[in-house]
C-alpha cells in the first residue's frame, strides 16, 4: 500500500525532473528564436536574394529580369571607376585611421585626467556624433562654400587669398574636404570608447607610478596606451568597416563628384540602382562590397589578433 | 470550476471576426481611396492640386484621394521603389521622358489614349507638343500637369545697365560680354552643378543651336547616320570648354548645390550677372528674395552662327510635370476623371494665378514674365527635353557625368563624345 503510493509520487518527480532537462535543452532555442528569425529574414535573405539579383540584368520594375550569368561580374572587373570607388574607399579607411584614432586618444586622455572640470567639454566633443549627418553634410557645404563659406572668407580677411580653394568643387580636393568632415564626426565616438577603457584604469598604478619618479609622458607611454590596446583594435575594426561602406556625408556633400573625385563603392552603388535604373548590376556592387568589406574585416581581425600576442 | 475552453475560445474568435470584418465591410462599400503622388512642395501649388482633387471627389461621391507631396530627389527614388514592390500610387508625376519610358515598358502606366479620343474636346486644349514627353509607340500615357518651363539666361538688370551691357543675341556677342563683366571682376554665370542637370542645360541648348534637335534625335533613337559622335556634339563640347576657359563660371561651379540656392546666392549678392536656368527660377526668386525679383530680367539662349538649329527652338518641357496611371490602379475609369478634374479649365486658371503656365491653347496671360515665356514657347519651332529626362535613365548618367567632366576641363569633346555612343550602343544592344 505504502510503497504503491510513493511509486506514483516519485516516477512523478522523475517525469518532471526529465520534462526540466528536456525545457532546459530547448530554452536557449525558444529564446534565440525570435533573434535568430530576425537575423534571417531581415540581413540573410536579403543578402542572398541581392547576391542572386547579381546575375540579372534588371531594371528593377516589373518582373523579373533576365539571367545573364557571369556578365554583371565581368562588367564590374573591367569598370575602372568602380575600382576607383573602392580605392577610394580605401583612402577614407586609411585616413580615418590615422586622423581619427590618435585625436580621440589625446582627447580621451586628457579629458580622463581633467576629470572634473571636463563635464561640458565631454558635452561639447560629443555634439557632432548626435547631428544628423545630412544636416552636417548641409552645414559644411556652407562652410566650404569657395564664394560665401567663413573659411575661404578668413583666409581672404587675413590677406591669404592665394590659398582659398573651391574645397568640394575641385576634383583634386573635395575627397578630402569630404574626409575631413567625416573625421570631424566621428572622433567623438572614439573618444567615448577610449573614454570609457581609460574609466577602467586602475588609479592606483598611477598613483605608485607617480612616486617612483614617473612623468607624464612615461605614464601615458608606458601604461595607459598599452592599456588602451584592446580598444585601439576594436576602434580600428570599427573605423576600418565603417570607411569602407560609408555613404551619407559623401552623398550629401558630393554626391560622389565632382567628375567622381569623391565617388564611393555605397554611393555608385546607389547611383546605379537609382538614378541609371540597372537593379541588376547595382546588386553586383553591392555583392562585391560585401566580399571585399568581408576579406578586409577577416584580414585584420587576425592582424589584430597576431599584435595582440606579440604585447 | 468546470474549464470549458472551447466555449470561451468559440466566443473570443467570434469576437475577433466580427470586429474585424466590420470596419472593413463598412469601408470597402463608403469610400474607394485613391491615392496620388507628386512633387508639388510649395503650399500656394499644393492648394491649387487639392483643389482639383476636391472637385472630383464632389462630382464623384464615394471617391476620396489621399494626396502625398514629396521633395523633387527623394521623390525620385521613393517611386521606383513604389513599382518596384508593387506599392505604386494610383496617380503619379514624372517628367515623362526616358524615367516614364521605363515604367511603360514594363506594362506599369496605364495607356490614355483612350480615354483622350472619347474626350477630343479635353484633348484639344492642349499644345500639340506637350504630350511629346509621355508619348511612346504613338500612345499618349500622361497629362501635363503644372507649368511650361523652357531653359533662358536670367540676368541682372541694373548690372547689365552699370556696365553699358545689352543682353547678347549670338554667341560671339554672349562672349564678348563674358569678356566685358570679367573686366569688372563680375562672374559671368552662376553655376550649381553638384547634380549635374544644370550643367547640361548649356550643351543641350549648343547641341540644339548648331545641329538642329534632329542630330539629337537620330543620336537618341539609333536612327541611321545618327551618332552621339557627330560633329554637333563635338563642336558643342568645344563652344562649352570655350566658355569655362574665358571664365564664364563663377567659382566654384561643379560643386555647388542648386538644391539650397548655391547659384541664387552668387546672383543676389550681385557676384555674378547671369543664370541659364528653367523659368521656374522666376517664381524660386520672387519666393526667396522678392527684392531682387524686381531686378532680373531674361533672353533666349543666343543662336550660333552658321547653326543648323533655329534660334527660336527652345530647351525645356511643356508640362514640367506630367501625371499618369498606374496599371496596378483600381479604379483607371475614375483615376482620369480625377487628372481630367486636375488639368480642366478652372485647374489652368488657378494654376496661371500661382505662375503656372499649363500648355494650353489661348492662354490669356498678363504677367510680362510669364507671357514672354509664353510667348517663346508659341513661336518656337521645337521644344527639346532636357537630355537627362529624354535619355534612358543609364544613358542619362553618362551624359550628365561626361558634361561635368567637360566643364572640369578634364576630358576633351571628343573623348566626352565617344563615351556617350559606347554607353548608347551598350544600350542599344542590351535591349
Amino acid at each position: 500500500m505504502s510503497s504503491a503510493e510513493i511509486a506514483p509520487t516519485e516516477s512523478g518527480h522523475r517525469q518532471s525532473s526529465r520534462r526540466f532537462r528536456r525545457a532546459q535543452k530547448v530554452a536557449p532555442f525558444v529564446f534565440l528564436a525570435p533573434a535568430v528569425l530576425l537575423l534571417l529574414v531581415f540581413l540573410l535573405y536579403p543578402l542572398v536574394s541581392s547576391f542572386r539579383l547579381s546575375f540579372v540584368s534588371w531594371n528593377g520594375l516589373g518582373d523579373g529580369g533576365d539571367f545573364v550569368g557571369f556578365q554583371n561580374w565581368v562588367r564590374l572587373a573591367h569598370d575602372t571607376l568602380f575600382w576607383r570607388s573602392a580605392l577610394h574607399n580605401i583612402l577614407l579607411a586609411v585616413f580615418s585611421v590615422v586622423v581619427q584614432l590618435p585625436i580621440a586618444v589625446v582627447l580621451a586622455v586628457v579629458l580622463d585626467e581633467a576629470s572634473k572640470g571636463s563635464r561640458i567639454l565631454k558635452i561639447l566633443y560629443f555634439l557632432p556624433l548626435l547631428m544628423s549627418s545630412v544636416a552636417l553634410g548641409v552645414l559644411f557645404k556652407n562652410i566650404y562654400d569657395p564664394n560665401f563659406g567663413p573659411i575661404n572668407g578668413i583666409l581672404s580677411e587675413l590677406g591669404l587669398y592665394s590659398w582659398t580653394q573651391d574645397w568640394l568643387g575641385d576634383p583634386r580636393l573635395a575627397l578630402a574636404s569630404v574626409i575631413a568632415v567625416v573625421s570631424w564626426q566621428y572622433i567623438p565616438f572614439y573618444m567615448v570608447l577610449f573614454l570609457a577603457a581609460l574609466s577602467s584604469f586602475p588609479r592606483e598604478i598611477t598613483e605608485a607610478a607617480r612616486l617612483d619618479g614617473a612623468s607624464g609622458r612615461t605614464i601615458f607611454w608606458r601604461l595607459k596606451l598599452p592599456h588602451l590596446q584592446g580598444t585601439f583594435r576594436t576602434a580600428a575594426l570599427l573605423v576600418l568597416i565603417g570607411s569602407m561602406r560609408y555613404f551619407d556625408l559623401i552623398y550629401v556633400m558630393t554626391g560622389g563628384g565632382p567628375e567622381n573625385a569623391s565617388e564611393v563603392m555605397a554611393t555608385y552603388m546607389y547611383r546605379t540602382v537609382f538614378a541609371s535604373f540597372e537593379l541588376g548590376y547595382g546588386s553586383t556592387i553591392a555583392s562585391a562590397m560585401f566580399f571585399i568589406i568581408m576579406a578586409i574585416s577577416i584580414v585584420s581581425l587576425r592582424v589584430s589578433q597576431r599584435f595582440e600576442t606579440e604585447v | 470550476m468546470q474549464f470549458r475552453p472551447t466555449a470561451k475560445a468559440a466566443k473570443l474568435l467570434s469576437c475577433a471576426a466580427l470586429a474585424s470584418i466590420l470596419p472593413l465591410a463598412g469601408y470597402s462599400q463608403d469610400v474607394k481611396t485613391l491615392t496620388s503622388w507628386d512633387l508639388q512642395t510649395q503650399e500656394d501649388t499644393v492648394k491649387v492640386i487639392r483643389n482639383g482633387m476636391d472637385r472630383f471627389e464632389a462630382a464623384n461621391p464615394g471617391f476620396k484621394v489621399e494626396d502625398s507631396h514629396f521633395a523633387n530627389d527623394a521623390y525620385k527614388t521613393k517611386l521606383k521603389i513604389a513599382f518596384g514592390a508593387d506599392e505604386a500610387p494610383c496617380i503619379f508625376s514624372s517628367w515623362g521622358g526616358g524615367p516614364l519610358r521605363e515604367y511603360i515598358k514594363s506594362d506599369q502606366v496605364v495607356d490614355l489614349t483612350p480615354y483622350l479620343d472619347e474626350n477630343p474636346e479635353f484633348k484639344d486644349r492642349f499644345m500639340p507638343a506637350s504630350f511629346t514627353a509621355v508619348t511612346y509607340e504613338d500612345h499618349i500615357y500622361g497629362l501635363p500637369a503644372e507649368t511650361s518651363a523652357v531653359g533662358v539666361i536670367i540676368y541682372n538688370k541694373e548690372l547689365f545697365a552699370e556696365n553699358d551691357i545689352t543682353p547678347p543675341e549670338t554667341w560671339d556677342e554672349l562672349m564678348d560680354v563674358v569678356a566685358q563683366l570679367q573686366e569688372k571682376n563680375i562672374a559671368p554665370f552662376a553655376l550649381a552643378n553638384k547634380t549635374k542637370w544644370p550643367g547640361s542645360m548649356y550643351f543641350v541648348y549648343l547641341a540644339d543651336r548648331i545641329g538642329g534637335p534632329e542630330t539629337f534625335l537620330n543620336a537618341a533613337e539609333r536612327a541611321p547616320g545618327g551618332s552621339f559622335e557627330d560633329p554637333t556634339f563635338i563642336k558643342a563640347g568645344e563652344m562649352l570648354q570655350d566658355l569655362v576657359k574665358a571664365g564664364g563660371f563663377a567659382r566654384g561651379y561643379n560643386g555647388l548645390d542648386y538644391d539650397i540656392g548655391g547659384s541664387r546666392r552668387l546672383l543676389y549678392s550681385g557676384r555674378a550677372a547671369m543664370e541659364l536656368m528653367g523659368t521656374w527660377e522666376f517664381s524660386t526668386i520672387a519666393n526667396e528674395n522678392p527684392d531682387f525679383a524686381d531686378k532680373i530680367g531674361f533672353f533666349p539662349f543666343p543662336s550660333v552662327e552658321g547653326g543648323k538649329g533655329d534660334p527660336n527652338n527652345v530647351v525645356g518641357t511643356l508640362g514640367d510635370n506630367f501625371i499618369s496611371i498606374a496599371s496596378s490602379c483600381e479604379y483607371p475609369d475614375a483615376a482620369f476623371d480625377l487628372l481630367m478634374h486636375l488639368t480642366d479649365d478652372i485647374a489652368v486658371e488657378k494654376k496661371l494665378e500661382d505662375n503656372g503656365i499649363m500648355p494650353v491653347k489661348n492662354l490669356e496671360v498678363d504677367d510680362p514674365f510669364l507671357s514672354g515665356v509664353m510667348d517663346m514657347v508659341a513661336d518656337a519651332p521645337s521644344v527639346q527635353l532636357w537630355y537627362d529626362q529624354e535619355l534612358p535613365p543609364a544613358l542619362a548618367e553618362v551624359h550628365k557625368d561626361t558634361t561635368q567632366q567637360l566643364l572640369g576641363l578634364s576630358i576633351t569633346p571628343e573623348e566626352a563624345a565617344a563615351a556617350m555612343e559606347a554607353a548608347a550602343k551598350a544600350q542599344d544592344s542590351s535591349n
